[in-house]
């Protein structure tokens, strides 16, 4: 089922990103025989009665879940981690601030990000299913932008799933995460926010995975906004779609920029020298009573966390565990 | 220039025609090949009829004539629609040397993909009829007294709805559209053809109404009279396959022969059918 799964989305993305035409027409080899093309019997594959009665809210919810608050999200959280190009300090007091939220933060995380996220991916993935492109027989620049939408939206799928997976693990229950550190999960330690994220984004797979999905997303999300303004019935008349098209493109280069400065700044942190930093920190919210030590364990990287909180830093501890994180 | 250019498998004087047959609904398709002389200004509902005059392949083959459907050979009917040379166009307005100049070798010519197809060329296009039932692309004035004349149209709004009025139904904008996918059910035995158009219709009715129905709902919505049904038309574009399903791949106005502003018409709905949801969600 999950391999069936993990195929469908390869074969998927692979097609439409090396020819730009959807499998089905792959494998009719359609410039000959349209033959197949037409060929999805609509009725068969009913939607359930639920998705069919109310499927203009649903799409509508979709549309929207795009932007807000799936889109603001990424936006934020985008500049949040460029910030980490200023420093290591700007950046583990913008993750301190997100996290002072405290016990709220694992509601306000599903109730706004996840959920909305699986509910968009979800509903996209069957939205997906429900077409049929056609940019081998149509090379409309239009045409080719809504078989990208598609495209990126798989790529966003499986990029997000691994990266929250990579970063924050999903779940923060002591069992889950020792399964799931073990197998390059959770790796991210909020009070130790650049040190880890550095060295979560070591070597050149891992970074050159980000770029593909960050701006997947990146061009999902800027595209997104324009279907949008026709969906929502913003802008109208061919002239304003145009105009929208000018904005949507500054929104999207704009965004590139910034992501892959966050990329850019994550993989160009010094873990040892963030890491003191970030040590320097935590020593000090702990001093005046911000933070204790009792809930704060599990937010701190492993070797950091185990150590006694004195105020001189072991090198060669923190060697150690910068060495093991990579 | 067009006939220097041929080569290939046709020669100077003749070109080759593949069809792409089917003998029945539901029955599997085939490739042909005919061979048709060349003549000046031909257009592709003239090479259509040589070939069902000499109803024989180019190895000889004696074949019953290809079947296509056309009506009034000046592009307005809408009837001649299908695939030629992969892109979905009208047969009697496809002149034949523009088309060699696109591809010497020959021409090809398939049905639309969208529509099932009752035998070779022509397919059955009730479900887009059926589409404009659904939003009642119609004024409905039903009375047996002379109503007298209608309310008069400002200049503005005739110069918006004329252009969408041009609508001839060919299907185009469905068959390029990615969002609308083919629907087609064969009778059961015994069904009767009231049954199995109810069943039709049934099916019609839960799939994608089209780029063109959604357009013509904006023309009766802007229409003094036509206006009374607004608001049931605005109800059947946010019912099931309604204007929801479109993606906004805009294939719908870039082949649409008469140039109708589509997307403009989508837009329009969008946001017709956006606040209409809303004045539902908070009047009702
Ligand atoms: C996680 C996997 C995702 C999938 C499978 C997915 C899929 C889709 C699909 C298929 C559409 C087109 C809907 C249509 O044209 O009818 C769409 C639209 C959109 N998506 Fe996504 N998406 C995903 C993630 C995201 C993310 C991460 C964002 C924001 C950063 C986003 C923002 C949008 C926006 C703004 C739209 C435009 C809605 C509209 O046209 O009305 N999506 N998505
Ligand atoms: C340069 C690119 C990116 C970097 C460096 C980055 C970094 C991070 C980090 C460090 C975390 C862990 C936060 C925590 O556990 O508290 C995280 C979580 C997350 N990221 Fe990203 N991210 C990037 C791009 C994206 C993009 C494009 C999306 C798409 C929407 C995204 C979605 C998420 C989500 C949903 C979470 C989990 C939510 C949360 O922890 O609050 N990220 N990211
Ligand atoms: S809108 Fe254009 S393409 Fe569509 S049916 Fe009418 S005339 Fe044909
Ligand atoms: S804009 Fe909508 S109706 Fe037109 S081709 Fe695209 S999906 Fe179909
Ligand atoms: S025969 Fe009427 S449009 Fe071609």
């Amino acid at each position: 089922m999950v391999r069936r799964l993990v195929r469908w989305h390869v074969n998927f993305i692979l097609s439409c990103a090396t020819t730009g035409v959807s499998p089905n027409e792959l494998a009719g080899d359609r410039r000959t025989d349209l033959r197949d093309a037409g060929k999805q019997d609509t009725v068969e594959k009913a939607p359930a009665p639920f998705l069919a009665r109310h499927e203009f809210l649903i799409r509508r919810l979709h549309s929207l879940s795009g932007l807000i608050p799936v889109g603001a999200y990424m936006v934020v959280h985008l500049t949040t981690n460029a910030s980490v190009l200023n420093s290591s300090a700007t950046f583990q007091r913008a993750v301190y601030a997100i996290h002072s939220l405290g016990n709220l933060l694992p509601l306000v995380e599903w109730t706004f990000i996840f959920l909305p996220i699986l509910f968009h991916a979800i509903i996209g993935v069957v939205i997906i299913r429900g077409g049929l492109p056609n940019t081998g027989s149509y090379k409309y620049t239009n045409n080719i932008r809504y078989t990208l939408q598609r495209a990126t939206g798989m790529i966003a799928f499986l990029f997000i799933m691994w990266h929250v997976f990579h970063m924050h693990g999903w779940f923060h229950f002591p069992a889950w995460l020792r399964v799931a550190e073990p197998l390059g999960g959770a790796q991210f330690s909020p009070y130790n926010a650049a040190s880890t994220l550095g060295a979560a984004m070591s070597g050149l797979v891992v970074p050159a995975l980000y770029a593909i999905g960050v701006l997947s997303c990146v061009f999902h999300l800027a595209n997104g906004i324009w279907t949008m303004g026709i969906t929502w019935g913003v802008w109208i008349s061919p002239a304003a779609q145009k105009r929208a098209d000018v904005v949507c493109t500054v929104i999207g280069v704009g965004l590139a920029v910034l992501s892959m400065s966050a990329l850019g700044g994550a993989m160009k942190i010094d873990v040892e020298e963030a890491e003191a930093v970030e040590n320097r920190m935590y020593e000090a919210k702990l001093a005046t009573g911000e933070l204790d030590e009792a809930s704060s364990a599990h937010k701190r990287a492993d070797h950091a966390a185990g150590e006694e909180h004195s105020s001189s830093a072991d090198a060669s501890r923190l060697h150690a565990g910068a060495g093991r994180a990579e | 220039m067009a006939e220097e250019a041929r080569e290939g498998r046709s020669s100077k004087d003749h070109f080759e025609v593949r069809i792409l047959r089917q003998n029945g609904p539901g029955q599997s398709s085939y490739w042909e090949r005919h061979r048709v002389k060349y003549e000046h200004d031909m257009n592709v509902i003239s090479v259509l009829q040589r070939i069902a005059a000499q109803a024989e392949t180019v190895d000889g083959k004696s074949v019953a004539p290809v079947c296509w459907d056309c009506n009034c050979l000046e592009e307005v009917c809408g009837a001649c629609s299908m695939n030629i040379n992969g892109r979905v166009r009208q047969a009697c307005s496809a002149l034949v040397d523009r088309l060699l100049e696109d591809n010497p070798s020959e021409i090809e010519l398939q049905p639309m993909t969208k529509f099932p197809v009752i035998r070779d060329l022509m397919v059955d296009r009730s479900r887009m009829f059926r589409g404009l039932t659904r939003v009642k692309g119609w004024v409905p004035v039903d009375s047996y007294e002379n109503m007298g004349p209608g309310p008069r149209q400002t200049r503005a709004t005739q110069e918006v709805a004329y252009p969408l009025s041009e609508c001839m139904s060919c299907g185009c904008c469905q068959e390029a559209c990615p969002q609308y996918t083919k629907i087609e059910l064969t009778r059961q035995e015994g069904e009767s053809e009231e049954d199995f158009s109810a069943r039709k219709n049934e099916a019609f009715d839960r799939g994608f109404v089209g780029a063109h129905a959604i357009s013509q709902a904006m023309l009766f919505n802007s229409n003094p009279t036509g206006k009374n049904a607004a608001g049931e038309r605005l109800d059947a574009l946010m019912a099931e396959g309604g204007i929801q399903v479109c993606g906004n791949a805009q294939n719908c106005v870039e082949v649409c022969p008469k140039n109708i502003p589509l997307t403009t018409s989508i837009a329009r709905a969008g946001r017709a059918t956006t606040l209409h949801a809303l004045k539902k969600w908070f009047d009702e």
